[in-house]
């Protein structure tokens, strides 16, 4: 799995890295959720990678690999955008044609909802 | 439409002064036409050399480029040369510098080092006295000098001696005497010289052959940046600050060796990964702390060791009390924020305070507050203004206010007992004994008299020394 090989070698984060960094570069996972994760396993918010036991990093990895973050947190994400379309809600339509859901203007500044509002949404 | 030819390339075509004037006539009428064939004028040549001028056509005429738009005029130069990034943590260790000598400054004729019976002595309030070269090593160890401190301009480190300075000295060799404990907060505004006193403190230990024990800072136990861990079986929850602790051993050992190399465990340490029998000596205990894993546990037998009887009076000191009168910044498992009391150091440090851990061969324990950096500790406040009260015998004692809920039960049950030191202003004498120093150090560049310690010593707020230092030192710490 693709979270397993990012945390298990220390080698893919530089051990000067912060571990609240880290945490926090998996899609889904944001301060509050990395904050937690810190104080579960009694790591200190300024802790860099390389100061970390082989132990806690194993059960990291393994607190990872239980969470619902990068891929699944994404399908989760899209299955509900396809929901809306499927259903023909206005806000799936608007989804579908990348354009904003929520009755903002469109004449111009809609960068962010041409980049987000995808049926196939990535970020 | 704008012309073709450039204004500026005809211009200059101006006549030199040595031209003939029936010449400079008809030139000037047919200029256009010999722009490009005055036999004199190197315009064109020097373009085609350099390439430059917009001359990129056939004829060597200057052609008006168009408006051009720039692109991000406003975006910085992202590759421009910032010079070599300083290594991790060189940035820190040059802001934490401690230097304690200066070779410009003018070695101080008649300056004495400190002895034991020197710091005692009422007779030596108000003189300067140095810190003998050893002690420095020990002080240094102990982390007691502040980079906030100006030592650093002067040849020798030396300090002053106040009168609060030999009552807390005689205070704490009273309580050593007797086996007890002089359990004291060091108090005052700003810059008053609270860290100062403490140093004083420590300096009295180490030539009194005491251990000394201290912690630099509050903060860095409570705010959440060295690393930390629960303790095994303890109930309630207990947390260990591993890193440190071992950091702590390293600065016993090396600050104490004199002392620990003439003493030998007493006690046996099953519970050690490192076999050490009774009778060991201390030193060996203290450098099996290797790593940070084991460090609390070999901290703990340190302990006992040093508490254990027969050994010399020990002092523990901590600046910055009002950071471990707080919650700190560290998390439990179950995600609520822990009190500083039940960090296992900064509470053995609390009952040290407190009276519960009483050293049997007596010593002291000194805390210091600070003002320039501490968060709000309202329990604390109140409780030594309210002994200080009591100290005094002052009728009404301060109340806590019934309409604030901040205050804080753990903090106040901790600093029931405790006496309480406030500093203020130095006197005159002692003011003038201290620009006498500074001026004989080559700092101070005035006639040390009467007038000029009174004005320095009025500027300073009546004699508070930090301000002193600014209001003659100007340059030192503004």
């Amino acid at each position: 799995m693709v979270i397993n090989q990012a945390l298990s070698p220390r080698n893919n984060f530089h051990e000067l890295k912060l571990v609240k960094k880290a945490l926090e570069s998996f899609y889904a996972l944001g301060p509050q959720a990395s904050a937690r994760v810190l104080a579960k396993y009694s790591i200190h918010p300024r802790a860099k990678m390389g100061s970390l036991p082989p132990k806690t990093i194993t059960a990291l990895t393994a607190e990872l690999s239980s969470m619902t973050i990068e891929n699944e947190a994404r399908r989760i994400v899209q299955d509900n955008i396809k929901r809306l379309r499927d259903i023909g809600t206005y806000r799936g339509r608007r989804h579908a044609m990348g354009l904003p859901a929520r009755g903002q203007n469109t004449k111009n500044q809609i960068e962010t909802a041409k980049r987000l509002n995808r049926v196939d949404r990535k970020g | 439409m704008s012309a073709p030819n450039c204004l500026r390339c005809l211009l200059q075509l101006r006549p030199s002064v040595a031209l003939p004037r029936h010449l400079l006539v008809a030139r000037s009428t047919a200029a256009i036409a010999i722009a490009w064939t005055a036999p004199f004028s190197t315009t064109t040549a020097n373009n085609a050399k350099t390439g430059g001028g917009g001359s990129k056509d056939k004829t060597g005429g200057h052609i008006r480029a168009g408006k051009k738009i720039k692109l991000g005029k406003f975006k910085k130069n992202t590759t421009a040369d910032r010079g070599k990034a300083p290594a991790p943590g060189e940035r820190k260790a040059f802001r934490k510098k401690i230097l304690l000598s200066n070779n410009n400054a003018l070695p101080v004729p008649g300056l004495v080092d400190l002895t034991p019976e020197h710091m005692l002595d009422p007779q030596n309030a108000a003189t300067v006295l140095s810190i003998p070269d050893a002690v420095v090593d020990q002080l240094r160890a102990v982390e007691a000098f502040k980079p906030t401190q100006c030592w650093g301009v002067f040849r020798k480190p030396s300090m002053l001696l106040r009168t609060e300075t030999i009552d807390l000295m005689n205070r704490m060799k009273g309580a050593a005497k007797q086996k007890q404990t002089l359990r004291l907060v060091v108090t005052g505004d700003r810059i008053t010289g609270k860290s100062m006193l403490l140093l004083q403190a420590m300096t009295h230990a180490f030539l009194n052959d005491w251990i000394v024990v201290n912690i630099p800072e509050g903060q860095e136990l409570t705010t959440a940046s060295t690393e930390y861990a629960a303790i095994p079986g303890s109930d309630p929850v207990r947390y260990m600050q591993q890193t440190y602790v071992l950091k702590l051993i390293q600065a016993i050992r090396k600050a104490n060796e004199k002392v620990l190399s003439k003493l030998s465990t007493v006690q046996s340490h099953p519970e050690l990964p490192q076999h050490i029998p009774v009778g060991s000596p201390l030193m060996q205990l203290a450098n099996s702390a290797k790593e940070a894993d084991n460090a609390w546990m070999i901290f703990q037998a340190l302990w006992q060791e040093l508490t254990a009887r027969g050994r010399p009076p020990m002092l523990f000191a901590l600046d910055g009390l009002s950071h471990i009168m707080k919650v700190s910044d560290y998390r439990s498992p179950a995600f609520e924020l822990i009190h500083a009391h039940d960090l296992a150091l900064v509470r053995l440090f609390v009952e040290s305070l407190g009276g519960a851990g009483a050293f049997p061969n007596g010593g002291a324990v000194l805390a210091a507050t600070s003002r320039g950096n501490s968060p709000r500790a309202p329990s604390m406040e109140l409780a030594l203004q309210q002994r200080e009260a009591e100290q005094a015998k002052a009728a009404d004692v301060p109340q806590p206010d019934p309409f604030f809920r901040g205050y804080d039960e753990r903090v106040q049950a901790a600093l029931r007992t405790v006496q309480v030191l406030k500093l203020s202003g130095i006197s005159k004498l002692e003011a003038r004994v201290l620009m006498e120093y500074w001026a004989a150090s080559g700092i101070l560049r005035t006639t040390v008299d009467e007038s000029a310690v009174s004005e320095k010593w009025t500027l300073g707020g009546n004699g508070v020394v930090g301000e002193m230092e600014r209001a003659a030192l100007l340059t030192m710490r503004l």
